[in-house]
């Protein structure tokens, strides 16, 4: 479904990707785990359209995609992005409006609407409420469902754990399976990577701008590598009992 | 209620109406972008202008001649957009680049009027009402002075139907708060920039020829927006609803120090006012506030 070959992307001299390739499928869960700086959100930002690269390629649905931000997300593409960035100065119902800019169709966008008010009842108490009141679980769920108001096929969510407690990250992570089990197909970018590797079909490891590891999540969470530096021993030993 | 209190405030309404409309345009252009477009006196003088020759050359109805100027203005400000501010925008730069270049242009302008044919002079508009006003009781109530409240006050419920009901709106309201946000969800923002000029010219365009109208064209007409630009610093820079709460009380604060005290202490007030406001709640009083809690 996504194909990106051999991405390239500078920060003024600093090489933030450094040929970057990797493959989504139609309705997969992939992750991509690596830790801070090693260019995880510049991948997702360059997919979105967000960051400009200079070389490389990517493909969605077997053709080029478009570098302009808002083609991206016509095609079927959107990002939740990291910190979330809802409207803080819009109420929460006007934030999901947001999310259906781009569409016309006001059935499909009522439809929608009462899906993710099934998926997220908060939201729908708080219809009314301004977003920056909201706390940081119920504005990272409002960042998610604003995404789904686009009716995107892939979904780029970066860090969707970023900040939150322990309970709700799980929350927030069943959540994400329960999209997937909607039909979407999900680019996954996470520094909690045991959590990330354990709802993916396939997983690639990023450092320093480089893929450096990849494979079928469940065989890469068993990877002695992988355990020492990403998930560590103690939970390690968590995972085995 | 004396007399002359009440006649104050129907001034001070009506000059602070169009204040309004002059300064939703810097907080327009505030809002999304970060920086005063100092600019925009220049696309008012042109509106004046516009308006002026409207009337005495091409000698159209009287409403035709505020649609031109509108739509004049409205036009000027995008293609300034486009060749003063796109240029600057596509290569990131700092903001401070912005406003020297907006001080550049609007310089520019004003000396393109006064080398022209059209020059420095000073030019009154033709009589198009009497300057008999209407008596209200003992209250007297200026043509042009009911007219400048009332063109203000709808163009600026249309503006305010315009950002807070429809899509256009929500999606200057969104981009306000974060460019990269409202790119996410499929916003071009260089739409949104040319919707906000387009708006912020249009009302620029009316403004002019109102103050054309009320006093004379001159190529330094612009310098009005001074007035404007403080009054949107006074109600909160970006905001709106600031932009008009505060040209309406430095009208009224105009028209009332000129009306007990001396025309001479007006602005000497008002600006003290400014900078005690300022002091006290720099933010202006409806500033641009972060609700964001995370």
């Amino acid at each position: 479904m996504l194909k990106i070959n051999n991405l390239s992307v500078f920060y003024g001299g600093i090489h933030a990707l450094k040929g970057v390739s990797l493959n989504v499928e139609q309705g997969q869960i992939v992750s991509i785990i690596g830790s801070n700086g090693a260019g995880k959100s510049t991948l997702i930002n360059s997919i979105s359209g967000i960051v400009k690269y200079k070389e490389g390629e990517i493909f969605y649905k077997g053709e080029k995609l478009s570098k302009q931000a808002h083609k991206i997300v016509k095609s079927g593409i959107c990002q939740v992005p990291e910190g979330r960035i809802i409207f803080a100065n819009l109420t929460v119902m006007e934030n999901l409006r947001m999310g259906s800019f781009l569409r016309s169709d006001t059935n499909g966008i009522d439809k929608d609407l009462n899906r993710i008010f099934d998926l997220f009842p908060i939201l729908k108490e708080r219809e009314k409420q301004v977003a920056g009141t909201l706390s940081g679980g119920e504005q990272q769920m409002l960042a998610m469902g604003r995404g789904l108001m686009s009716n995107p096929d892939l979904i780029l969510l970066d860090e969707p754990s970023l900040g939150l407690a322990p309970l709700l990250i799980n929350t927030i992570f069943d959540i994400i399976i329960e999209i997937n089990n909607m039909g979407k197909t999900i680019l996954l970018v996470e520094q909690n990577a045991f959590k990330a590797l354990s709802i993916a079909d396939y997983a690639y490891v990023l450092e320093q701008g480089i893929i450096t590891m990849e494979g079928n999540a469940n065989e890469l969470i068993k990877n002695e590598k992988i355990k020492e530096a990403y998930l560590g021993k103690k939970n390690v030993d968590f995972i085995s009992v | 209620m004396s007399e002359l209190f009440l006649q104050q405030i129907i001034n001070g309404l009506s000059i602070g109406s169009v204040y309004a409309l002059m300064a939703v345009g810097y907080s327009l252009v505030y809002s999304i972008m970060n920086f005063s477009n100092f600019a925009h006196g220049g696309v008012i003088m042109i509106g004046a202008y516009i308006g002026y020759f409207s009337l005495t050359f091409l000698k159209v109805p009287f409403f035709i001649a505020f649609v031109l100027s509108a739509f004049g203005s409205g036009i000027l400000a995008v293609v300034m957009e486009k060749i003063v501010y796109r240029p600057l925008r596509k290569r990131n730069a700092p903001f401070l680049y912005f406003i020297i270049s907006a001080m550049g242009a609007s310089i520019f302008l004003e000396n393109v009027v006064i080398a022209s044919p059209i020059g420095p002079t000073f030019r009154s508009y033709p009589t198009v009402f009497s300057s008999e006003p209407i008596m209200l009781g003992s209250v007297a109530l200026g043509r042009i002075d009911l007219l400048m409240f009332v063109i203000s006050a709808i163009s600026l419920m249309v503006l305010v139907y315009i950002i807070e009901k429809t899509k256009i709106g929500l999606s200057i309201r969104a981009t306000s708060y974060s460019i990269k946000g409202s790119t996410l969800m499929g916003v071009n923002v260089d739409k949104v920039i040319f919707i906000i000029f387009v708006l912020g010219g249009l009302l620029a365009g009316l403004a002019g020829m109102l103050f054309g109208m009320r006093y004379t064209v001159y190529p330094q007409i612009g310098n009005i927006t001074t007035k404007s630009f403080i009054a949107a610093v006074f109600g909160g820079l970006g905001s709106l609803p600031g932009a008009v709460i505060g040209s309406v009380l430095l009208g009224l604060i105009e028209t009332m120090v000129s009306g007990y005290l001396s025309s001479q202490y007006r602005d000497l007030i008002a600006f003290a006012l400014l900078i005690l406001v300022l002091v006290v709640k720099p933010t202006g009083l409806m500033g641009k506030t972060t609700e964001d809690k995370a």
